[in-house]
């Protein structure tokens, strides 16, 4: 008998009891479901989890400092750095040389002094700002970050409101909430700078008696506001513009005064290991070229051990449903050998093989497991979806970034359903192994 | 359910294939024990048979005699315990697992007081099984199966489940599958034990016309004195003995 025509019987034998049917089917659809919207959830909530730990870039993202490192560097998640070293570029290749280093993104973060509008063409709408347009704005002194825009997914940078400063763009710029706290505005209504423009003055020393300092004037238009933790700063701009104010401050005279030469290539580096089981080795190969780092591994490792533990609850319980539910298979086919004993004796009558028999319950299991895997796989991620929405309409209103729930892979999906599959294929071994087993005597009656 | 009459009609004879021979039975000495220690009980007893290759047979006795349990040792349904049982060149004593099985498909045709039909399929299929179950292919089987369905008078109801049929109808679908792969020896347990006293006259002559045509052994297994008169030879069996 082929397994065509054995898919022909088991597919009829479920037709014939259509409620047994549905209800197992319904048993296994809810079991895989459940297992699959807690898989779905357990494992959106760890990803954003590591991710709020690591302020929104990788997880496994480690930032090197122009310093050299501390003896005891290694035993904290914090920045410890000695004495400060150069960043050159030969550093960065060397460190990107490295085993189980992803990528490595420059960083160079410069002072300068900016001044807010209305100084600028658009118009801030507070009371306070308002205010300000009839006297002069108070300028800043502050840091303006570079960074390769390009890559910002390699990087701690969590969009609020906007859009990003294009990747070389030398005339938009990136807030961060610190700007707007500034600036005394509502830190949760971002996008009210959005358009706004700053001028910009990077500061090139000329003379220490009497102190000079001279300008290079820019101005840049706000498209975005970000939490970002690169660097320290309220400006995230693409490097090339700090690059310019680096080599505006060196063209300057003398040792910088109070605002020392910006002597390194780069402030920093977002360096991004292989994995998250890499980090530390990482952070041993840069400690060992010379430079100080942070990366939140420790506390990432003590958060995934209560995640684990998490998953593995939740898990639990979906794998439970789901083995009642396959339970539930074995019962139905367990009764279907019994309804069908002089079936499968007339079938062995006219020269089926115990194999024969076997296979027409196992496809049985497998259809059932099928079918409910699919039904269940789908509804396990549509519920996901629903509590993805929910979550996101409360983490919206608390002005918080929102998850996505949809971004579930095929792999997962397809385990899910062969996972569903095997299951029911165990639970249906023991009915098919009793009903393979039945002697080909019960197609007739007493003796 | 009334049965309509029916006209046999000639029964296909397999392309290219010689038209079989019935098998000699041989059997002696077979016994047949279910249970064991004080819970046994002899369904055979040391008993012996011969039935001519091509003859026809009729199993007599009462219920619990042994009948049913010779004619499922004939058939390959159980293994015998101990004598020797001969079905043409074929020693069942020898043979276990997918021999036997093989056995059943090859040599065997059975015909069930309940019909043994798969309700799940349709009379065709019911036929196709048989066929599947030998590893003939589809195209084959389906223009066999409709041969076999035509000449027992059921051209036109083919693709009927059993339950649609009349009782009379479920045993020529019957006959039909037993037929389907030109078994040598054609073993009917009740045949008419089902039917009303035309319809078993139809079917009774529905068998004895295969028997005939096919020259397969035909046995019967039967209450009924008018069913075993048909049959060239009467073997009376009681307490697991042959007694006539």
């Amino acid at each position: 008998m082929s397994w065509r025509d054995s898919l022909r019987l088991a597919t009829r034998s479920l037709v014939r009891r259509p409620a047994r049917t549905a209800l197992t089917i319904l048993a296994v659809t809810l079991g895989t479901g459940l297992l699959m919207a807690l898989g779905t959830i357990a494992g959106t909530a760890d990803t954003r989890v590591v991710s709020q730990l690591s302020k929104g870039g990788p997880a496994a993202a480690i930032k090197v400092a122009a310093a050299e490192p501390d003896p005891t560097q290694l035993a904290s998640d914090s920045l410890r750095a000695g004495k400060a070293k150069n960043l050159t570029q030969e550093a960065v290749n060397a460190i990107q040389r490295a085993p189980h280093v992803d990528s490595v993104v420059p960083i160079l973060a410069t002072r300068v002094l900016a001044i807010p509008p209305p100084r600028g063409s658009a118009t801030v709408p507070s009371t306070e700002a308002v205010e300000r347009k009839t006297r002069p704005p108070d300028p800043i002194f502050e840091s303006m970050v570079g960074a390769d825009l390009s890559r910002v997914h390699q990087l701690p940078i969590t969009l609020l409101a906007g859009r990003l400063p294009a990747a070389a763009s030398l005339t938009e710029v990136a807030v961060t909430q610190g700007y707007l706290d500034r600036l005394h505005l509502d830190v949760n209504k971002p996008a009210v700078v959005l358009g706004t423009e700053i001028e910009f003055a990077d500061p090139q020393f000329n003379s220490q008696d009497p102190v000079q300092y001279r300008g290079r004037w820019f101005r840049s238009t706000v498209v975005g506001v970000v939490a970002q933790e690169v660097a320290d700063g309220q400006f995230l701009v693409p490097i090339q513009q700090t690059q310019l104010a680096r080599t505006w401050a060196l063209q300057g005279e003398g040792d910088g005064g109070d605002l020392p030469l910006p002597t390194s290539a780069y402030t920093g580096l977002v360096v991004v290991a292989s994995s998250l089981d890499e980090v530390h080795t990482v952070r041993g190969e840069i400690t060992v070229l010379g430079y100080a780092t942070s990366a939140p591994e420790h506390l990432v490792a003590s958060v995934q051990k209560y995640l684990h533990v998490v998953d593995i609850v939740l898990g639990g319980i979906g794998t439970i449903a789901l083995v009642i539910a396959c339970l539930g298979i074995a019962n139905a086919l367990l009764a279907a050998v019994r309804e069908r004993r002089r079936e499968i004796g007339v079938l062995k009558a006219i020269g089926a093989r115990d194999r024969d028999v076997l296979r027409w319950f196992l496809v049985e299991a497998f259809a059932v497991g099928a079918v409910g895997g699919l039904l269940g796989t789908l509804l396990g991620v549509a519920v996901a979806e629903i509590v993805g929405l929910i979550v996101n309409g409360y983490l919206r209103a608390q002005g918080l970034q929102g998850v996505q729930l949809g971004d579930v892979s095929l792999l997962f999906l397809a385990a899910g359903i062969g996972g569903t599959i095997t299951l029911a294929l165990i639970a249906g071994v023991i009915p098919a192994l009793q009903a393979a087993r039945l002697p080909a005597r019960d197609a007739v009656g007493g003796a | 359910m009334k049965t309509a009459p029916f006209t046999l009609l000639t029964l296909p004879v397999p392309e290219q294939q010689p038209v079989p021979q019935g098998a000699a039975v041989r059997i002696r000495s077979l016994t047949h024990v279910y249970g064991r220690g004080a819970q046994a009980v002899t369904a055979l007893a040391a008993i012996d048979l011969d039935v001519p290759a091509g003859g026809h047979v009729a199993l007599m006795g009462p219920s619990g005699a042994g009948k049913s349990t010779l004619l499922a040792l004939l058939g390959g349904l159980d293994r015998p315990q101990g004598g020797e049982l001969k079905v043409g060149d074929v020693d069942l004593a020898g043979l276990g697992g997918d021999a036997l099985a093989a056995y059943r498909r090859r040599t065997v045709g059975f015909v069930f007081q309940h019909f043994g039909l798969l309700d799940l399929l349709s009379a065709r299929e019911n036929v196709e099984l048989s066929l599947a179950l030998a590893g003939v292919d589809r195209s084959h089987r389906s223009r066999r199966a409709r041969q076999l369905l035509e000449g027992v008078g059921l051209g036109d109801r083919m693709e009927h489940r059993p339950s649609a049929l009349s009782g009379g109808e479920r045993q020529r679908v019957a006959i039909a599958r037993a037929l389907a792969n030109d078994p040598r020896i054609l073993l009917a347990d009740e045949p008419t034990g089902n039917l009303d006293a035309q319809t078993a006259l139809l079917v009774l002559a529905l068998l004895e016309r295969v028997h005939r045509e096919q020259g397969c052994t035909l046995i019967v297994v039967t209450h009924n004195e008018a069913v075993a008169e048909r049959a060239d030879r009467r073997v009376m069996v009681k307490a697991g003995r042959v007694v006539g």
